[in-house]
């Protein structure tokens, strides 16, 4: 009871910082600071259409390796605490529906996680989103079996390729321009052509590999522990 | 108020609507699980109230293929797509520490958690 009321008073000192600090806002009309920047001058500099895929990878590459660390780090210690924990029977047979769901649909999925991968410098989308596309297939793959498909080892070695060309393809940039992760170190090409806009969509493919393999192995990871003991 | 400023701040309340949910459940669920779900909900929160901080009414997403003349913020976008990315790391890291500590306390509840006390 204390507990309750507690928590709602908390919460309600919350609300009124929150709320009070909206009457001083207004419904804004023109962009301004960096956003104006990038606004009048990524497409030119970067040769990427979508602006968001271009400060992601370009402009605050940089921040967007060391995400990829604190994921990688993150789904490392999932796996490890994984191992402490003792677990039940194995999984059990996945209905029919599941089942053939699972045979059905991971083509289709995985080829919509690689279209969104590979055009992230078009339109909506990138290495984050369509490599959890890819690793979503994955997903259904493992629950329409009560075993392990695929390798882990496969996996792992996805894994330490896409950040190691990650990686290198940072200091490429800073080799040849000066600059860690510039995307400008091959010719950019048209802006809206699949094949343009320099290194983002080479870098945004290292990441959904990247993404792909981190989350199918966290996945698989639930499988092992749980069909083992 | 006319209809855009309506939709401009019926955004924000309802971003800060998901972040003090989030807060209420942290502060008075039991089960571990209920908690991480509060946190994550706070963060989906938190996440809409950045990507609105750049949201201009009448504007058009920031992809330059001549479609749209104005665009939005796209800053706030490509944090949030990073903040996205870090929570669910987090929320996973949250839900298998979480399963430890209920499996050692043979309990999801968390007042039955020792180790969390001193």
């Amino acid at each position: 009871m204390i507990r309750n009321i507690a928590g709602l008073m908390i919460t309600a000192a919350a609300a009124a910082v929150l709320f009070a600090m909206a009457p001083g806002l207004d419904v804004p009309g023109e962009l301004h600071g960096p956003a104006g920047y990038y606004v009048e001058n990524g497409v030119e500099e970067t040769g990427s259409v979508n602006l968001v895929t271009a400060i992601v990878v370009a402009y605050r590459g940089m921040d967007t390796l060391g995400e990829v660390v604190v994921l990688f780090s993150a789904s490392t210690a999932v796996v490890l605490i994984l191992t402490l924990i003792p677990m039940g029977s194995g999984p059990s047979r996945p209905s029919p529906v599941v089942e053939l769901t699972a045979r059905v649909l991971p083509g289709t999925i995985t080829l919509f996680g690689i279209y969104v991968v590979t055009h992230g410098h078009l339109s909506p989308g990138g290495g984050f989103p369509g490599g959890a596309v890819v690793a979503s297939s994955f997903l259904l793959v493992l629950l329409g079996t009560t075993g392990m498909p695929g390798s882990s080892r496969l996996l792992t070695a996805v894994e330490s390729l896409a950040g190691i060309s990650f990686g290198l393809m940072g200091f490429w940039g800073a080799m040849l321009l000066g600059q860690f992760l510039n995307s400008t170190v091959i010719p950019e090409g048209t802006p809206g052509r699949l094949v343009s806009a320099g290194l983002i969509p080479l870098i945004s493919l290292a990441i959904g590999a990247k993404v792909a393999s981190e989350l199918s192995g966290v996945f698989a990871s639930y499988r092992k522990k749980g069909g083992e003991a | 108020m006319n209809y855009t400023a309506v939709f401009y701040w019926s955004l924000a309340v309802t971003a800060m609507g998901l972040v003090l949910t989030g807060i209420w459940g942290v502060l008075t669920r039991r089960n571990v699980l209920r908690i991480a779900l509060a946190f994550t909900l706070a963060d989906t929160g938190v996440n809409l109230l950045l990507v609105w901080t750049g949201f201009l009414p009448g504007r058009g997403a920031p992809i330059m293929d001549g479609a749209v003349s104005s665009v939005v913020d796209p800053l706030p976008q490509a944090l949030v797509l990073t903040s996205i990315v870090i929570g669910v790391a987090v929320a996973a890291l949250f839900v298998v520490v979480g399963v430890l500590a209920s499996k050692k306390s043979g309990s999801a509840d968390v007042r039955r958690m020792k180790e969390l006390k001193w």
